[in-house]
């Protein structure tokens, strides 16, 4: 039985003065994979972005309730959002590779925190991206713009970028729904390895790609968790009716 | 209802029409541009270039002119880039949406619609003589600067703001700070847009006889300090010209500086595609 690495107890968030979350209480334990599953708009988003208080950024958004990260609430006033966030990485929806070279892309975040030494600058992009399987297609062109890499292999180059920081966490939102199958599928394999070094947390709309990667599944529905279980438990016996509807494509 | 012309013959005409539309838009260009060419090649010499004029500019060649409108054109961008690339991060990256960016956009607006020869008598009565700077390269300088700060603010703010939101997340959740994700991210990707803009800014100074009449002076020596008086280009050959000193010269001077005016828009595109290279090709 592994640790705890991410607990939400009781956290509800508003956006203005529509509630987005409400009370979400659930355990996302180190080094495993924990699917988000639900419609579009149930809020999975927004609680991932909770993680990595990535929220801080949208006006009028209010948090109440716990969300422990190792033991120390995330929102309280002795964490450092922007410390916060080199433990937990995140990876979008829609790959975002900066307007630089591969280089310098997966260089970025290790230049911000200070690294300036080129040789290690130099082996932190070599493990980063052979870690993300990106390596053998790019490693001969890394001064190439990031942005002329296809879809798959730009969001294998954001990976590598979150991987180079050396987070505990990464954190994906549907990281797969801009892709064609077999990026898929690369991505997919990835998190499979990853998962042996990280704690991760994906979103995803695909309840295959759940089942396939995923080690414990959190079902959302209208800003309330519904049911969270082991993947296996969820997808073959799920205790609410509303999960088994929503698993067997009745709806959503 | 039938139409009296058939749709294949409007066609046809509405080609031909849009044919000359273009063809006149082009050959007026052709024809200012040719007929201050063949006017002012006769004066174009090296010596034109390199030398001081003599008689009142009747003679001897333009360089303190030249040099003038230089140190014009710098002492304004060098105050109008950073203070209008400052307040278009501040509006676009730092500022929330309200009362004060609505009333900073708006007195950018203002100040962007203030005529030229009112910023230049302003210029003259704030510059030349309240703060005691007098006919100068730096009165000249500042009171374009009023001119152009706008164009900058307005052109940087909008660049920046079409920078995507998703770069922004990506550097934040590495754990980039703001100000790191402004200067690294957001601000390279919009130098592009930001020349564009800075460009348009030159291009409007550069022309711009009613400000600097007021507040540069109208020496013909060659500038020594920021504080002596120059000549600016263009009203050195709007003089030639009135006041019937030299016609050929003051085509000469014109040749130089739709020359000027080519090359600022030349090293512009080099500016962009250098930045450009690692943007989305559509
Ligand atoms: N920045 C925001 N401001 C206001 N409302 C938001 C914002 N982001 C999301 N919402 C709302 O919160 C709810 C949950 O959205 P989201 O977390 O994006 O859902 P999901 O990721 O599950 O599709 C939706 O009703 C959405 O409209
Ligand atoms: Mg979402």
């Amino acid at each position: 039985m592994s640790e705890i690495e991410i607990e939400s107890r009781n956290l509800d968030l508003w956006y203005g003065s529509a509630q987005a979350l409400k009370n979400i209480s659930m355990a996302m334990p180190e080094k495993k994979v924990t699917a988000i599953i639900g419609p579009s708009g149930c809020g999975k988003s927004t609680f991932i972005r909770c993680i990595n208080r990535m929220n801080d950024l949208v006006k009028d958004c209010r948090i109440t309730g716990e969300l422990l990260f190792e033991g120390t609430d995330i929102y309280g006033n002795s964490v450092d959002a922007v410390e916060l966030r080199k433990k937990i990485g995140m990876v979008f929806q829609k790959p975002n590779p900066f307007p630089m070279s591969i280089y310098d892309n997966v260089a970025y975040g290790p230049r911000v925190h200070g690294l300036r030494n080129k040789e290690e600058l130099d082996r932190i992009v070599e493990g980063s991206l052979k870690a993300s399987a990106l390596w053998n297609e790019v490693g001969d062109i890394l001064d190439r713009s990031a942005v002329d890499l296809s879809g798959g292999q730009q969001q294998r180059l954001c990976i590598a970028r979150t991987l180079a920081v050396k987070p505990k966490v990464i954190l994906f939102d549907e990281p797969c729904s801009a892709l064609d199958p077999i990026s898929t599928a690369k991505i997919e394999d990835l998190i499979n390895t990853l998962k042996h070094e990280y704690t991760i947390v994906i979103v995803t709309h695909n309840m295959q790609q759940a089942a396939r990667v995923s080690d414990h599944t959190a079902f959302f529905l209208l800003g309330e968790l519904v049911e969270f279980g082991k993947t296996k438990q969820i997808f073959e016996l799920p205790e609410k009716k509303s999960t088994e509807d929503y698993i067997t494509g009745r709806f959503g | 209802m039938t139409s009296l012309i058939s749709p294949a013959t409007s066609d046809r005409a509405a080609k031909v029409m849009l044919w000359v539309s273009a063809s006149i838009s082009i050959l007026t260009l052709m024809f200012i541009l040719g007929y201050i060419v063949v006017q002012g090649i006769p004066v174009l010499t090296l010596s034109f270039l390199l030398e001081s004029p003599r008689l009142s500019g009747a003679e001897g060649g333009i360089l303190p002119a030249i040099v003038g409108t230089l140190c014009l054109l710098l002492v304004a961008l060098l105050s109008a880039v950073p203070i209008g690339i400052g307040a278009a991060i501040y509006l676009a990256e730092y500022a929330h949406e309200g009362a004060v960016t609505r009333i900073i956009s708006f007195g950018v607006e203002c100040l962007a619609g203030i005529p030229s020869i009112v910023i230049g008598l302003f210029g003259y009565a704030f510059l030349v003589i309240y703060l005691g700077f007098g006919f100068s390269i730096i009165s000249g300088g500042l009171a374009l600067m009023f001119m152009i700060l706008p164009w900058v603010v307005r052109v940087s703010e909008e660049s920046l703001k079409a920078v995507p939101g998703g770069l922004r997340e990506a550097s934040l959740a590495l754990g980039a700070t703001k100000w790191q994700t402004v200067s690294r991210v957001v601000l390279p990707s919009a130098v592009p847009g930001i020349t564009t803009g800075v460009i348009l800014g030159i291009g409007k100074a550069i022309g711009e006889t009613a400000v600097i009449m007021f507040t540069a002076g109208s020496s013909l020596l060659m500038p020594t300090s920021l504080f002596d008086p120059v000549r600016a280009l263009p009203y050195h050959l709007y003089i030639l010209a009135s006041e019937g000193i030299s016609d050929p010269m003051a085509y000469g001077s014109s040749v130089v500086l739709l020359v000027m005016v080519l090359v600022i828009n030349l090293a512009a595109v080099a500016i962009q595609r250098h930045y450009g290279r690692h943007h989305v090709r559509n």
